[in-house]
């Protein structure tokens, strides 16, 4: 073990202070209890795990070079199964800064946000956030895929634990569970990938060179743990679910970090699928149709939240997409501003239901009177993730969009193109729908919410417009080049953005329903994928279930079971040769001494 | 062959013993018994110590102060027997029945 010098110590620190927030949340009961000093706790935590972040990350931009600190871990025979540690370079560096920022935006907004909760679940709350930021920071600082797995496996528990903060209600019990067998089901790829890849190279590494076969085994098995995390088609389902959690969750895990972490996932591990073309290829496809697919789906969502949610979806299409396209700076650069805009939909939408008590779109209307401000960030993150010019989202889609051209385009360029159409469709329609047109009943008692809720919403709006003046350090971070130019490209993207706009202002300021609605409702209502997962649910893993169940109790318990009858059966059938005379005992040692006498004479 | 018969008659007083202690219900009939059969032995070693030589009387000596001191050991037992069943049938003792 060699000491670690201050940038370790700091990137160990942003790693540690959330930790030990959570051990402190989860050992010491009464205070979790207080509630209002459990926030204090688990802000304090974040707060020093942002400031760490950033002093890293000013170190890195001062041309401070990549930092290494691991100790070894598991050792067996003199040698570790693996090394864990923090890892800090150019894509953990900023991933840590976006995640940490949001992570402790959404905390603030939460202590106003969740102030109706009792002291007791208000400090739950609190302490599953602190678990989640170690578990998140753990995964970015990774500086392999075994610590990264561990860290990826408790992002997912923190996630189950959250959408079921209400585990009293039935659907939030129902949403969590369905998201946990969703994602776990999908872990299964990551974990025989770390087998895969240790069997075959000898170790964990990001960096490690593989055989083709191997290597496109091993990516192909990743990217199922990526389908699963980041929500692509088909395991998308258990997001739109998700949105059971409280909506200050469902803007830090379910849109801005825990679902990106997929992407991040692909991003570190490029080296790898750089080696399989035959994976990027599936990427590509996948990606583009859940881009579109997920789009489509939230131009008929009613519910606000679920909108979002599918808009995830379709944004991580987007990232995926160009990962698949070979440019892993294009999707990490996607990652980060939509983490920004996307969290500060999420925050502003939260704001709304606040002030209306529903998630309905139909709940909302007019409210730009009464919450002037909730509606300017809206507007800029709906702008934002339109990817309308000179806000952050069109820097980076373009990006993403460039990416697929460059990688010759076709049918995935096209999807990406038609989508970003789509989204400019759908978000102005839910900006029409909750701050335009008609007032609604609550509209003239809704108000803006506290200070502590806004302050978040203006801090997560300011990177919202001004990230993609990052896209170029991000480049040189990543070691990718990157240049805004006026190419046909670009300009079509801004122009189809734009059009959708202008489509959604025709439409729904009339309140027309949305092109296809008719369609896409029925189609979200029959909702094949979530019955076809049921079905296989129900029809399938059950009755192995029940199958397995009854192997083990009659077989596998029946054999140990067994054995432990005939044993005690002969036992009781030998019992009685103990007769307790004495002279049955010396006549039996006689015969054993003849018997031993006549044996012997043989001999 | 002087040998021969002395260790016959050692195996008489041995199989002599094994019946008692077989088929003699009272502890002290076993005792007598048992005894008949530490003779047996004590006939052999004298036998083969006079006409083959050897140390076997020394042995003798031993085996009659094992001897004594378990005959002392075994009237204790009978006494034991004695106060605790009233009698000194050896089948009346059966608590080590299984």
């Amino acid at each position: 073990m060699n000491t670690p010098g201050t940038p370790e110590l700091l990137g160990l620190l942003a790693l540690l202070a959330p930790a030990a927030a959570a051990l402190v949340l989860g050992v010491v009961p009464w205070l979790r209890r207080s509630g209002g000093a459990a926030a204090v706790v688990a802000i304090a935590g974040s707060t020093v795990a942002l400031v760490a972040a950033v002093a890293v990350l000013a170190q890195r931009a001062g041309g401070g070079p990549d930092v290494l600190w691991t100790v070894s871990w598991l050792e067996a025979g003199g040698r570790g199964l693996a090394r864990v540690g923090v890892r800090l370079d150019g894509v953990s560096v900023p991933m840590l800064a976006v995640v940490t920022f949001v992570a402790l935006a959404v905390q603030v907004y939460s202590v106003a946000y969740m102030h109706a909760e009792t002291a007791r679940s208000y400090g739950r709350y609190f302490a599953y956030h602190a678990l989640f930021l170690f578990s998140m920071n753990l995964l970015v600082l990774a500086p392999n895929l075994l610590q990264a797995f561990a860290g990826w496996e408790l992002v997912g528990v923190t996630s189950y634990l959250l959408i079921g903060f209400h585990f009293d209600r039935p659907s939030a019990a129902r949403a969590a569970v369905k998201a946990f067998w969703m994602t776990k089901l999908a872990d299964m790829g990551f974990l025989f990938a770390l087998l895969l890849l240790y069997t075959a190279g000898g170790s964990f590494e990001w960096t490690a060179s593989l055989r083709p076969a191997v290597a496109g085994a091993v990516t192909a098995l990743l990217f199922i743990a990526v389908v699963g995390k980041s929500a692509q088609f088909p395991l998308h389902i258990w997001l739109p679910d998700a949105m059971e959690g409280p909506t200050p969750v469902s803007a830090l895990l379910h849109a801005a970090t825990m679902v990106a972490a997929g992407v991040y996932l692909v991003v570190r591990a490029d080296p790898l699928f750089a080696q399989a073309p035959a994976t990027r290829e599936v990427m590509l496809f996948l990606g583009a149709g859940t881009a579109a697919f997920a789009a489509l789906l939230a131009l008929v969502q009613t519910d606000i939240k679920r909108m979002l949610a599918f808009s995830t979806c379709s944004q991580l299409g987007f990232m995926v997409a160009a990962l698949g396209a070979g440019s892993a700076f294009a999707g990490f650069f996607h990652l980060g501003t939509h983490a920004f805009f996307k969290a500060l939909l999420f925050l502003a939408a939260g704001s709304v239901i606040h002030a209306v008590h529903s998630n309905e779109l139909s709940q909302m209307g007019g409210l730009r009177r009464r919450m002037p401000l909730t509606t300017v960030v809206f507007a800029i993150g709906a702008l934002s993730l339109a990817g309308i010019p000179g806000f952050a989202g069109f820097a980076s889609k373009d990006t993403v969009i460039g990416a697929v051209e460059g990688q010759g385009g076709g049918v995935p360029y096209f999807l990406l193109l038609g989508t970003a159409f789509v989204t400019a469709l759908y978000m102005g329609r839910a900006l029409l729908r909750a701050f335009f047109g008609p007032p609604c009943a609550a509209a003239a008692h809704a108000h803006e919410p506290p200070l502590s809720m806004t302050a978040p919403l203006v801090l997560l709006a300011i990177p919202s417009v001004l990230a993609g003046l990052l896209g170029g350090w991000l480049a040189r971070s990543v070691g990718a080049e990157y240049h805004l130019h006026l190419a046909p490209t670009p300009v079509l993207a801004a122009a189809l953005s734009l059009a959708g706009l202008l489509l959604a202002v025709a439409l729904f300021r009339q309140g027309r329903p949305a092109p296809l609605a008719a369609f896409l409702e029925r189609a979200d209502r029959a909702s094949l994928v979530d019955r076809s997962w049921a079905l296989l649910y129900r029809q399938v893993l059950i009755r192995v279930a029940d199958v397995s169940r009854w192997v083990d109790r009659y077989l596998v318990d029946g054999l140990m079971n067994g054995i432990g009858w005939s044993t005690l059966e002969t036992g009781s059938a030998v019992r009685p040769v103990q007769t307790g005379r004495m002279r049955d005992y010396v006549f039996a040692v006689m015969v054993g001494a003849l018997l031993l006498a006549w044996i012997g004479g043989f001999r | 062959m002087m040998l021969r018969e002395l260790l016959l008659l050692a195996a008489l007083l041995f199989s002599i013993g094994i019946y008692g202690v077989l088929t003699r219900r009272h502890a002290v009939a076993v005792l007598l018994s048992i005894e008949l059969m530490a003779n047996a032995a004590n006939v052999a070693f004298v036998a083969f110590a006079t006409l083959r030589g050897g140390p076997g009387e020394v042995l003798v000596l031993f085996s009659l102060a094992i001897t004594v001191s378990e005959v002392a050991v075994g009237l204790a037992l009978v006494m034991l027997l004695h106060r605790r069943y009233g009698d000194t049938v050896l089948d009346l003792a059966q608590e080590a029945k299984g």
